[in-house]
């Protein structure tokens, strides 16, 4: 059996933070295992800055003053204690990357520069170009490479193991071979990013992003913490969901129905194109529903007015994206555009270190849900989410697993996960993986997406139920066992459906407007019932139940979210 | 392409050798004039360019290289006519430097600095082309065609454009750099038969022959291998440099592939000119280093 | 004033021709045809979806980001390496005026299925070039109070190669790698290159070694990585400046570094490169019997051997100009020159 004192799963940055942490003084051993490469990990997409109160740019920043543009970002959401590490650790963790060799832009004096950002009262977020993310993972790998931390590529984790108090490791599927492994680890830290898939196509993050760390650990019996919150991007690219920055807007782009109009005029007339995130979303998606929307349930984003030199010269990158991706110059015609699914507030419920109700288990970055984000993230503190939080869960793990002895493994550990790849791989049926994958993606888009309401959230539970029935009877049609990607999307979904499920629940019982969640039936927020987090765990008949926690309020009391 | 100060019905060109025509191979100077003069094409040797370093300077110093390299455009556009040059990797040396020149102007400026010194200046405007486009574009296809007397009917010909008119796709914007035509339209013109092969898009190795001859002399075998196996009569390239490795080295080469054949080559030139009825002596195949014993 | 927008959506019904390859049920590689309709917009990798999703399930490949930053999902297209997400059809199919379309994995990696390939040589290749940053310590605070200083313009030197995804384009365009399968191929040697030159490391002298170790001297500057890198990151250039900081740093006792020598020492001193004594300049003694070997091939022409090729006209003006750059990188050198 494979054995590690520390076992990460996932490489993006938190996870390859925490395994430098606990490999740093070299005496543990650690490994990471990801179901793609490390550097293939969504922290790469990552562009726009990564926040720290190093007052390089505006000498009177302070780290209290981005702590509170953090806890007015998350709607009051935030746990404060947490918010306040975050932001209190921020300097030393970015310092920390550029010591690594980190390639941040820098000022005149060859300090890290920094730029403003959107809810940010003062310019810190620190970047490289628009690659900041790509650049710190990067970092981050190397320095793996460097301290001897093992890398396992293209495994893909099923289950958690734990005796009910304590970690015992995982079990992974090995998808060059089709082989399944039972890892054994002191501790595991779970760090394998968001859930924007549930929305599949509908949303900017990679495939990938289906919640793998969220639904092992809520099956192995551990709270996931406000699920419901999912944040939107109003302009993605109609076709792969790919972000079109603010930039473009920015410059004088115009939002165009399928009519034609400008129907900004309706929502926002005074700022039109440049109103808030959440406020352009719901626009569009009312146009849409309303049937203004284009021949594909799109909208445009026209830049043609602002000429082709303009164009070439102010927003080359854009064009770029929009001609590679979307097969679409931006100098000849309107952009397609729709809402995107963005980033996951909610994840694994954890302390401040990441800990989880199991000893030894482990959750980070976005997988994890401490609370820094509330009911929404602001811009540049999802970064730096993954790195004080990979680091502090990386140096806990390492205390915990010198203090302890491996855990004891019962004989059959394996079988379960053996009888769950079985029942997809043997036999045949009539479901169809895409089918299912596209109905969750409609369910959740349409009933638990940027608009809810009572009746389509009811509806979306009871539809992911009879989606999840549907589930069951799905065979993978490919029968090899080398690299079946067909048998890894099947696993994938499943964890999807049961978040799915999750969030739906949450926004159904979450009677009020909160940051990301927006209700049409209850469109304020509600402090007096609402200022709780939801906390879901696994029913005995597979569905969820939810708790509400309250918040930890230490000094910020909750005022209007106006900016 | 012609400029308005010759009104004698030839297309005029600022001609830039390189330094590949030395030894045996100077002999292409007055193969070039000869062959060119059939399409109603005149070359003028410009006379004060220096070599190109073959980007070889560069792994000593970047600027040298910039500025040299603006110095012969400089040349040439004090000459009022489109620089051409025969060889590939002068092409794309050439045309990197004006598109790094062109894109940075605070090096465009650097660069001009330099220059100075010498009491020339590099305006941007030179217009820098290839044996490929000189007769596939500004010759132009037709009138290649009325020139042919020497139709080279049934011969199959394996096509080898080499690297440096292709890599990158951004230093030309005569075709396209990932399915080019221009020498198999020209070809097709004189007659034969293209035959497709594996190593097309290989790279003969020309540029390891000093620093890693061991793997220069793979490469090129591996490419004549690829040809010789579809039992193609000759190669025809339109880089000098890549016609020195697959014809000079091809016995070495060859030999260290573990195969057993001579494949004749033929640069280009030498094939547009025997298609125009010049003679093999005129042509001084003899010169090559596998015999070109076949009918042509 | 509005008027409705209907976009203009080209279709062409397409043959998607697709190496296929099973280990352990099929011997070598063949080829699967699949006919679907092609629009204006999709994307290779949205093809090899639609595929997968209505067509053939087994259909392997691998993908992620769809947003060309992670770099799985390169492979070729009608023999050039792309990254799928990030490379349309339909134009492809217009440059080669066919409706057929040619998707094979990439090269100079083993196959492990259908379009996946193994990638682990090219990490291997990497880790050997100690492709991280060793802190030096005149520049590197010890304690987390405090950043290291850096002007933007060190950070210019080499932010270029940062954009690198690991996607291996360049090692499956790479000419050399194909011939020599030890060679370390482009993307190593650039993030070789790229922490050399981070005035924050400490270590290029040990990485010169692994290059040089894995064939700094044998890229042939074929240009071809250049051409397939999906974030423009030109590996062949940091190659060759790899190969001048190796020089500058006294390494010159390799083929490669005297023929470099050689170029820009002749270029100055005639205009041109004295070729008919660069073997003995480049391989020292034992370069001779080449010489003489093409002397008497002169011979046999009639044609009188040289060992000195005539000056240029344009000498004295190039001379001017290096002497000029000297001044220009000395200057910037504090003092250094370049010869």
């Amino acid at each position: 059996m494979l054995t590690y004192d520390v076992l990460i799963v996932g490489s993006g940055g938190a996870g390859l933070y925490a395994a430098l942490k606990s490999r740093m003084e070299e005496d543990l051993r650690v490994a990471v295992l990801t179901k793609v490469y490390p550097t293939r990990s969504h922290t790469s997409a990552a562009q726009g800055g990564v926040n720290a109160a190093l007052a390089n740019k505006d000498p009177t920043d302070t780290w209290e003053q981005h702590w509170f543009d953090t806890v007015k970002g998350s709607d009051y959401l935030a746990d404060q204690d947490a918010a306040e590490l975050l932001c209190r650790e921020a300097p030393e963790v970015i310092r920390e990357m550029e010591h690594w060799g980190c390639p941040f832009d820098r000022t005149t004096e060859g300090k890290i520069a920094q730029r403003p950002f959107g809810g940010a009262s003062k310019p810190r977020a620190c970047h490289a170009a628009d690659k900041i993310g790509h650049v710190m993972l990067h970092t981050l790998y190397e320095q793996g490479l460097r301290h001897g931390v093992d890398y396992f590529n293209e495994w893909l984790t099923i289950s958690l193991l734990h005796d009910g108090k304590r970690c015992q490791g995982v079990n992974a599927l090995d998808t060059r071979t089709g082989k399944l492994h039972t890892i054994q680890a002191k501790a595991v830290i779970l760090a394998t990013g968001g859930y924007g898939r549930i929305y599949w196509n509908r949303t900017s993050n990679a495939y990938g992003n289906t919640g793998d760390g969220l639904a092992i650990a809520y099956r192995a019996g551990l709270p996931l913490k406000d699920m419901e919150f999912v944040q939107f991007h109003p302009t993605g690219l109609r076709r792969t969901g790919i972000l079109m920055s603010e930039g473009a807007r920015g410059e004088g782009g115009f939002l165009l129905n399928g009519l034609g109009e400008r129907f900004m005029t309706r929502y926002a007339p005074e700022k039109m194109e440049l109103g808030p995130r959440d406020l352009v979303s719901r626009a569009i998606e009312t146009e849409v529903r309303q049937g203004r929307g284009g021949p594909e349930g799109e909208v445009f984003l026209d830049l043609t007015h602002l000429g082709k030199e303009k164009i070439a010269e102010r927003l080359p990158q854009i064009r770029q994206l929009c001609i590679d991706f979307e097969g679409v110059d931006p100098i000849e015609e309107p952009i397609p555009i729709k809402p995107t699914a963005h980033y996951s507030m909610g994840g694994i419920h954890t302390d401040i270190n990441g800990l989880t109700s199991i000893e030894g288990v482990y959750a980070a970055g976005e997988s994890g849900c401490v609370s820094v984000h509330g009911a929404n993230r602001l811009g540049g503190n999802s970064l730096l989410d993954i790195l004080v939080f990979g680091r502090r869960a990386g140096n806990h793990a390492l205390e915990y697993a010198r203090s302890v002895e491996l855990p004891s493994m019962p004989k059959d550990i394996l079988a379960s996960a053996e009888t769950r790849i079985k029942s997809l791989m043997e036999g045949e049926s009539e479901e169809k993986l895409a089918d299912i994958r596209r109905d969750m993606a409609n369910i959740m888009a349409n009933k638990a997406g940027i608009y809810r309401n009572a009746a389509d959230l009811t509806e979306a539970v009871e539809d992911l139920v009879e989606l999840k029935a549907r589930y069951k009877r799905l065979k993978v049609k490919d029968k090899c066992k080398v690299f079946n990607t067909e048998l890894v999307a099947a696993l994938e979904l499943e964890n999807m459906l049961d978040l799915a499920e999750v969030v739906a629940k949450g926004a159904l019982e979450r009677t009020e407007s909160r940051g990301a969640h927006s209700r049409e039936d209850f469109p304020e927020r509600d402090d007096k019932s609402w200022l709780v987090h939801t906390v879901a765990t696994r029913g005995s008949d597979e569905r969820p139940v939810l708790h509400f926690d309250p918040v930890t309020i230490t000094r910020f009391q909750p005022e209007a979210r106006t900016y | 392409m012609a400029d308005k100060q010759y009104d004698d019905g030839y297309m005029h060109y600022a001609f830039y050798s390189g330094c590949c025509f030395q030894g045996a191979d100077a002999r292409f100077f007055e193969i070039l004039e000869k062959v060119f003069d059939k399409v109603d094409v005149k070359i003028h040797l410009i006379d004060d360019a220096v070599c190109c370093g073959a980007g070889v300077i560069e792994e000593r110093s970047e600027l040298t290289s910039l500025a040299i390299n603006a110095r012969n455009m400089a040349s040439a556009e004090r000459m009022g006519l489109p620089f051409y040059t025969p060889c590939s990797t002068c092409f794309n040396v050439i045309s990197n430097v004006q598109k790094r020149l062109g894109e940075d102007k605070k090096l465009f400026k650097q660069v001009n600095e330099i220059l100075a010194e010498d009491d020339m200046e590099y305006k941007g405007e030179c217009k820098i082309t290839h044996t490929l486009w000189m007769l596939a574009q500004d010759v132009g296809l037709e009138k290649l065609k009325e020139r042919i007397t020497n139709p080279l009917n049934g011969l199959r010909v394996a096509s080898y454009y080499g690297c440096h008119t292709r890599n990158p796709g951004d230093i030309q914007n005569y075709e396209s750099s990932d399915n080019p035509t221009s020498l198999e339209d020209i070809l097709k013109v004189l007659g034969v038969e293209i035959v497709d092969y594996d190593t097309r898009n290989d790279c003969c190795g020309y540029h390891l022959v000093w620093p890693n001859n061991k793997l220069s002399l793979k490469m090129t075998g591996d490419v004549l291998k690829g040809a010789q196996k579809k039992d193609v009569d000759l190669m025809v390239t339109s880089c000098p440099l890549c016609f020195k490795n697959l014809d000079g080295l091809q016995n070495k080469a060859v030999a260290a592939t573990g195969g057993d054949f001579q494949l004749p080559v033929l640069f280009l030139p030498e094939l547009v000119g025997l298609a125009c009825g010049m003679s093999p002596k005129e042509m001084k195949l003899e010169w090559h280093g596998v015999p070109v014993n076949v009918r042509l | 004033m509005t008027e409705k927008i209907t976009p203009v959506r080209e279709k062409i019904l397409s043959n998607i021709r697709i190496q296929r390859f099973t280990p352990g049920k099929d011997r070598s590689p063949y080829f699967d045809n699949f006919k679907m309709e092609v629009e204006t917009g999709m994307t290779i990798l949205e093809v090899l979806r639609h595929i997968k999703n209505t067509q053939d399930s087994s259909l392997t490949f691998r993908a992620f980001c769809r947003s060309s930053i992670c770099g799985s999902c390169a492979l070729r297209v009608n023999n050039k390496t792309v990254l799928a997400c990030s490379t349309q059809l339909m134009p492809i199919l217009k440059d080669f005026g066919k409706a057929t379309v040619t998707i094979t994995p990439m090269a100079n990696l083993p196959i492990i299925r259908d379009l996946v390939v193994d990638i682990d040589p090219v990490i291997e290749k990497l880790a050997k070039m100690h492709p991280y940053l060793v802190e030096n310590k005149d520049r590197v605070p010890e304690t987390l109070e405090k950043e290291s200083l850096m002007s933007q313009e060190e950070l210019e030197a080499f932010g270029l190669m940062t954009d690198c995804i690991l996607c291996g384009s360049c090692y499956s365009a790479c000419s050399a790698v194909k011939a020599d399968s030890n060679y370390a191929g482009p993307l190593t040697i650039a993030k070789a290159y790229r922490f050399s030159v981070d005035p924050r490391d400490d270590f290029r002298g040990m990485r010169f070694q692994a290059a040089m170790d894995q064939g700094l001297w044998s890229c042939v500057q074929c240009r071809k990585c250049i051409k397939v890198c999906p974030k423009d990151t030109r590996p062949a250039d940091s190659i060759r400046d790899m190969r001048r900081i190796s020089i500058d740093a006294g390494i010159h006792d390799s083929p490669g570094s005297r023929r470099a020598k050689a170029y820009t020492d002749d270029v100055e001193r005639i205009g041109q490169v004295n070729k008919p004594m660069l073997p003995v300049i480049v391989h020292g003694t034992k370069g001779w019997a080449a010489i003489e070997a093409a002397e008497a091939g002169l011979k046999k022409h009639g044609m009188e051997p040289t060992r000195q090729v005539c000056s240029l006209p344009g000498q004295s003006g190039a001379a001017k100009i290096y002497a000029k750059v000297r001044e220009i990188e000395g200057k910037k050198k504090g003092g250094k020159t370049n010869g």
